[in-house]
């Protein structure tokens, strides 16, 4: 039932019990809400050190969270169909030249992250982005590009459902 | 010697933004090892493995 108030002021709608319940629960709102869709952190615990001028995935060897065990083998296949909100970023030292992440959607770069010409001691590319996932074929990886190899100081990925199909 | 090292061996003209934007080398970390995955550059064509080979 909707609530109305018309031209004059005067409100129908209301329940003979009087005003609606404001409880927010999740058979009150719009199907299409996240609730309890997968997500998943996990960053690098071993440096990676990646070849000059070469996209190489990421390898992630610690998981601070996977709530549907949809993560991998560095690796994120969502079982359930929907928007994700994805993240990865990775990190080099100075002596490499240059370093940018790259989102991959089912083994084709999809969308590229920030490029940085290194200058300072700690030097990251971040890559953020929604991606819609069908929840059975999808699967989505991170990958990095630095442009003279060497370790790297950091990496971290990680996905959450923002909204259902 | 790194498939970068062989290509860069053979068209040294070749940059870093080349390697971002219209060749794209890949590794998918499953101990397969480097290989190219697109090669879109307007002038320089793609080698051959003879040509990447004798480097």
């Amino acid at each position: 039932m909707s609530m109305v108030i018309n031209g004059s002021g005067t409100i129908t709608g209301l329940s003979a019990g009087g005003l609606p319940s404001a409880t927010v629960t999740q058979a009150t709102l719009a199907t299409p809400i996240a609730g309890t869709g997968p997500a998943f952190s996990a960053y690098q615990s071993i440096p990676q050190t990646p070849a000059t001028g070469t996209w190489t995935k990421l390898t992630f060897t610690t998981k601070d969270f996977d709530t549907n065990s949809n993560f991998a083998s560095s690796t994120f296949t969502p079982t359930v169909a929907g928007y994700y909100q994805v993240n990865a970023q990775a990190q080099v030292g100075a002596t490499s030249s240059s370093i940018s992440v790259s989102i991959y959607k089912n083994g084709a770069a999809y969308k590229s992250g920030t490029y940085i010409v290194t200058s300072a001691s700690y030097n990251a590319s971040i890559a953020s982005i929604l991606v819609y996932c069908n929840g059975t074929t999808d699967y989505i990886d991170a990958y990095v590009y630095i442009g003279t190899s060497g370790a790297l100081n950091a990496a971290q990925f990680s996905a959450s459902m923002v909204r259902s199909a | 010697m790194t498939l970068y090292e062989k290509i860069m061996a053979l068209y040294p003209s070749l940059i870093d933004i080349d390697f971002l934007t219209t060749i794209r080398l890949q590794n998918d970390s499953d101990g397969r090892g480097d290989y190219i995955a697109s090669w879109e550059h307007p002038t320089l064509a793609r080698p051959t493995e003879e040509q990447l080979n004798a480097n």
